[in-house]
């Protein structure tokens, strides 16, 4: 019998999540303060688990789970976001009768994402996948009566069934080749692929599936509409959590299953890099609304990770890797401090419109002091200032595609950070230098808490980034 | 506990002084004063003890260091070099955080004051800790800007604002050439090391860098026709960077200024932070000088030419804190002339050196704060409005007047009779005088003797104008609350008996600095490296007249001080006036300004290189406007697409795979 002390850290979660559930029956609307509390610590006991079963590998369930450093790391990429959101959400559901429907909602959420991180079978990794998407579909138009939280939630609703609909497919494909779904497996008879149309048909399709979740240009459309009506809370799960859930399962599909084909999806992935990236930034740079601009941020961010796929390279994929737990807890912080604002906002004037606009960022460096200098940490991490997370693993991932020769990438990928300056330094002036009539306002401390731990982790990764990259260097030894 | 598990305290009490002080300092009485007062209270015990038990143990140096990044490392190293430093900054840093509290009891800025001075004297620390080159640097600017925001406390005063930007931009010119030098240090360790760097060895740590000094200085390299030795350049380098921050010629014009910055802060500045970073890089380094074949000379021509040049200018000024500035300039030019006495008197002459540091770190803090606290009570600064100051303010005067003496530099040769000042400047110009004679140049000599008769006449005559005679003007006055007066004294009994005490013990401890089980060096194998030749130290050789010379020219100075400013013999008002051009030339302060703000800033630098800068400049502006333009035409176009219908979304999947598919075939098919 396989070793379940393996998957403590996700029962932990997930009997957390039931709890939360059943608790909240039982409370008085003021009440379900504490579950916020609870959940939060669920997601921290939880992620102690998995920071302590660091090293230790191993597969369960006839080989269908696997945990591996590859896992773990991501696992705590995913923890670590859901533990910000939970954090900032306490604030967010005050108040708020559906607040246990919230929290289990994101913990069910943050189990499906880690699932597909130890997915070793392609059912698996699509239940896993579907688990972390329901759960996030129904988070997005949380907000039940406000229309832009439920056009977000249908749109992402719909361009995800069809996406799901495509991925089966390419499983399908591979399955009928291969005649099995397990990832090792499928690398093993990949032969019976090879040279088939279906490679190359199953490949397309594998990558509109997990693109539409890495929000790869062209499937990326729902995402602005998703992550600017969704509450910021949840397009910060969104952006800096399931994103990367889509990274991993895209590693481990083409890594490891699909290894073989390597040269049609490094060509598929090359053309959709520079595209997205591109793209991503290009669109960025004329937006108004500031979470709007964050979504096309991480369309250009989702674009300079897919890099690694063109690369190939240990350290890419170690640089990649990096990147989505400093994507993690910039694009978490960034959309929790874009929170704190509309908050701010709609705590003044209850029915305002737009409420994450820029012109609402005016003169936030007096008005909300810690927000402001954190939100300016986040987006100069983003924009990939040194000494930050976003700096760290920009470099390593550029120099690891200069070191494999492949010079035009990086110079697309420089040329794409310079331009995406603009639009982050644009909210810093708004913030420090545009004046603004309003005055200074009590900053909600759980909004406040969540962004100074996630400031915390971008310099830290910043400035003593040995230790994290050595520990991406081993979850990228488990790909190659 | 061992105590040296404590020294990373050291700095980190400090820094978190001013953390706290900067956010709760607003609550607390008095500006939060009684946080950083504890913090550096902490720090000098801790220091204290630590320097306490290196005299007992001068093996037992403190050295640990953690990995900081690949071959790179942040660690602590207190050898007995760096013990007196911590012992000194941490005293006199504390002593003015007292004080200050009376002294900036009517400041509206008081937590900002506190918490920066705690973040100055932080840096400094660091500084002083650093057993790395890097680290070093970076407190070293961290200093900078401390330095920089407290010389600009009252910014709303114009002139505050531009001496703030003045200190930082010139310190600013040394350290870049301070960089420079660790840039090319470490490009030379790691070519010693053909690129290879064994685990665990930190190439920018002292001891490393040390121990590869003869490699460092077989490396040559041609400029301008002449082989110059990479030892030379990087030490010449650093000296750079000490010339800018210990204010010698030609960088010392910030010091002056820097009197824009409350009292306190120029005490700071000159006596135990920031100015003594400069002879400290010097004395740390001390083996790679004396290696250097002409970096010492050069390190004791400049400090023996800007110890008068200073000194000449420090006679006309009215400004009582300018006399200070002045005098302190001229003080560091003697240290710097006692470290480029190693050139005959080999290791003894860090400890002659660092010896005059902390005297003159005891009598200048004395000066400034007594100065402090004329101000304080009279309301101006120029010492023409004030006299006869000493009925109003006795102890003021009593222990302004020991500070002087010490300055000046009263003793008796052969003798423990005498106060600090004297014990420390008088191995210094005897070391000139071996020099002098060991190689014929009596340069730093004679430089050495003119300006200690007129460092005797500058402030005495500060004395007689200040605290004799009759009240000049109408100020009123009172002496100085008792917070502000018992630092002055604790500083004036150490300022008259700091120096006999440790006159022979001093330096025989700095004399261990680098023999011990951090740095093994063998001075005298460097200094044949340098081509220096050592001569025996030893006052017996020398003639009863050299001996005694610092204490006739002091004695001289006072007595023309007396005559002039005291009994007023001869009338200054004829020699003071505009049309008598050495007294214009001094004024002027040898039209340093004009030359380095009005031709050199305003002439080369803003017309010359700034307007052609501009031209160039707007054809680059066009440039990236248009590309700019071009991405934001761009962006608005792309907008379009996201129609934010949701069947045109799911149209551009399938679009997108189907695309995807045809390119990726035809990819593969072409190439």
């Amino acid at each position: 019998m396989a070793d379940l002390t393996l998957l403590t850290p996700e029962l932990t979660l997930v009997g957390t999540g039931l709890a939360v559930l059943l608790i909240g029956l039982f409370l008085s609307t003021k009440a379900k303060k504490i579950l916020g509390y609870l959940a939060s610590l669920g997601i921290l006991a939880s992620l102690v688990l998995v920071v302590m079963s660091l090293g230790t590998e191993g597969v369960l369930f006839n080989d269908t789970l696997s945990f591996d450093a590859l896992s773990q790391f991501f696992k705590i990429v995913f923890l670590s976001v859901a533990l910000l959101v939970s954090i900032a959400s306490i604030k967010y559901t005050e108040g708020n009768s559906h607040t246990e429907e919230f929290y289990s909602l994101m913990i069910f959420a943050t189990a499906g994402m880690m699932f597909v991180a130890s997915a070793n079978d392609l059912m698996v990794l699509f239940v896993a996948f579907e688990l972390a998407s329901l759960a996030t579909y129904a988070l997005a138009g949380f907000e039940k009566k406000n229309p832009a939280s439920l056009e977000a939630s249908m749109k992402y609703f719909m361009i995800g069934s069809l996406s799901a609909a495509l991925m089966l497919f390419g499983i399908s494909f591979i399955y009928g080749a291969t005649g099995t779904t397990s990832i090792p497996g499928i690398a093993e008879n990949i032969s019976l692929l090879l040279g088939s149309p279906m490679g190359l048909l199953s490949v397309v399709l594998m990558i509109a599936g997990l693109g539409f979740k890495i929000a790869l240009v062209p499937f990326h459309m729902w995402a602005p509409d998703t992550y600017q009506g969704s509450p910021s809370v949840v397009s910060s799960l969104l952006a800096a959590g399931s994103k990367k859930m889509g990274f991993v399962a895209a590693f481990k599909v083409f890594m490891i299953a699909l290894v073989a084909l390597q040269a049609e999806w490094t060509t598929a992935f090359a053309i959709l890099a520079v595209i997205t990236m591109t793209l991503g930034n290009v669109v960025a740079l004329s937006q108004t609304s500031v979470k709007r601009m964050l979504a096309y941020s991480s369309v250009a961010q989702a674009g300079y990770i897919t890099m690694a796929f063109v690369v190939m390279s240990k350290t890419a994929l170690a640089g990649a890797i990096l990147y989505a737990l400093s994507h993690g807890f910039m694009k978490a912080g960034a959309f929790i401090a874009t929170a704190a604002v509309t908050y701010m906002v709609l705590s003044e004037k209850k029915d305002a419109e737009m409420p994450d606009h820029i012109d609402n960022f005016r003169g936030l460096g007096k008005r909300m002091p810690v927000t402001a200098l954190c939100m300016t940490i986040f987006l100069f991490a983003l924009a990939g200032i040194p000494l930050t997370a976003g700096y760290m693993s920009k470099f390593v991932l550029f120099a690891s595609t200069i070191e494999a020769g492949l010079v035009w990438l990086a110079v697309i990928a420089i040329l794409n950070s310079a331009i995406s300056l603009f639009y982050y330094a644009r909210v810093v002036k708004y913030m420090y230098f545009l004046p603004s009539d309003g005055v200074k306002i009590a900053e909600p401390k759980p909004y406040t808490f969540a962004m100074v731990i996630a400031a915390i982790f971008v310099l830290a990764i910043g400035f003593w980034s040995e230790p994290f990259i050595y520990w991406a260097m081993e979850a990228a030894k488990v790909l190659i | 506990m061992a105590i040296e598990n404590m020294a990373y305290l050291i700095p980190i009490l400090p820094a978190l002084a001013f953390v706290l002080t900067f956010f709760l300092g607003k609550k607390l009485p008095r500006g939060g004063a009684i946080i950083p007062i504890i913090a550096i209270f902490t720090s000098f015990v801790i220091s204290l003890m630590i320097t306490l038990n290196l005299l007992q143990n001068p093996e037992e140096v403190v050295s640990q260091s953690y990995n900081w990044f690949s071959i790179l490392n942040v660690g602590i190293l207190i050898d007995p070099l760096a013990a007196v430093m911590l012992s000194m900054v941490t005293f006199v840093s504390l002593l003015i955080h007292i004080y200050a509290v009376g002294y900036m009891s009517h400041d509206k800025g008081q937590p900002r004051y506190f918490a920066e001075t705690a973040l100055f004297t932080a840096a400094m620390l660091g500084v002083i800790l650093s057993d790395n080159i890097l680290q070093f640097f970076i407190c070293w600017e961290l200093v900078g800007l401390c330095s920089y925001l407290l010389i600009g406390f009252w910014f709303e005063k114009p002139s505050a604002a531009s001496a703030a930007k003045k200190a930082f931009l010139t310190t600013r010119v040394g350290d870049v050439m301070f960089l420079a030098g660790i840039i090319l240090l470490f490009s030379d360790i790691f070519r010693i090391f053909n690129g290879s760097i064994p685990e665990g060895v930190y190439v920018l740590r002292f001891n490393e860098i040390f121990s590869h000094i003869p490699e460092i200085a077989a490396l040559n390299t041609q400029i301008l026709g002449y082989q110059v030795s990479h030892l030379t350049l990087i030490t010449l380098l650093f000296f750079g960077g000490a010339v800018g921050k210990s204010g010698q010629f030609p960088l010392h014009v910030w010091l002056p200024d820097a009197m824009e910055g409350p009292t306190t802060v120029s005490a700071l500045i000159h006596a135990a932070t920031m100015v003594t970073a400069g002879v400290y890089l010097v004395a740390r380094t001390f083996p790679m000088f004396i290696a250097a074949p002409q970096s010492l000379l050069v390190v004791a021509y400049l400090g023996a030419f800007t110890a008068l040049f200073a000194a000449t200018m420090g006679l006309v000024m009215n400004d009582i804190k300018r006399v200070l500035a002045f005098s302190t300039i001229s003080q560091l030019g003697y240290m710097m002339l006692g470290l480029g006495m190693g050139a005959v008197i080999g290791v003894t002459a860090v400890g002659d050196s660092l010896f005059h540091l902390i005297n003159h770190a005891f009598f200048k803090a004395l000066l400034f704060l007594c100065a402090g606290s004329v101000i304080h009570a009279i309301g101006t600064q120029d010492i023409r409005q004030m006299g006869g100051v000493r009925k109003v303010m006795p102890i003021t005067f009593a222990t302004m007047l020991i500070a002087s003496l010490a300055l000046a530099g009263f003793g008796i040769p052969g003798t423990s009779i005498g106060v600090s000042g004297f014990f420390s400047k008088d191995p210094i110009i005897e070391a000139a005088y071996l020099f002098g004679e060991s190689t014929e140049n009596w340069f730093p000599y004679v430089f050495a003797i003119t300006a200690a008769l007129l460092t005797s006449i500058y402030i005495f005559r500060l004395i007689f104008m200040t605290f004799t005679g009759k009240p000049r003007t109408d100020y009123g006055g009172h002496e100085s609350p008792s917070v502000m007066t018992i630092p002055l004294m604790i500083l004036g009994i150490l300022a008259l008996i700091f120096g006999a005490l440790t006159k022979t013990s001093f330096g025989k401890f700095l004399e261990e600095t680098f023999t011990n089980n951090f740095v093994n060096v063998d001075i005298h194998a460097l200094a044949e490296i340098g081509k220096y030749h050592l001569a025996s130290h030893g006052g017996e050789g020398e003639p009863l007249l050299i001996l005694w010379m610092p204490v006739i020219v002091a004695v001289a100075g006072l007595l023309i001080s007396y005559l002039i400013y005291g009994m007023r013999v001869i009338d200054m008002s004829k020699v003071v006036s505009r049309k008598n051009p050495l007294y214009k030339l001094l004024y002027n302060r040898y039209y340093q300004n004009a030359i380095y703000t009005q031709f050199l800033a305003v002439k080369v630098v803003y017309e010359g290189l700034a307007l052609a800068g501009r031209a160039i400049d707007r054809g680059f502006d066009w440039l990236i406007n248009f590309i700019g333009n071009i991405f934001t035409d761009a962006s608005d176009g792309l907008r379009q697409l996201q129609t934010g219908v949701v069947q045109n979304y799911a149209t551009s999947v399938v679009t997108g795979v189907s695309l995807l598919i045809i390119l990726v075939k035809l990819i593969l098919e072409v190439f």
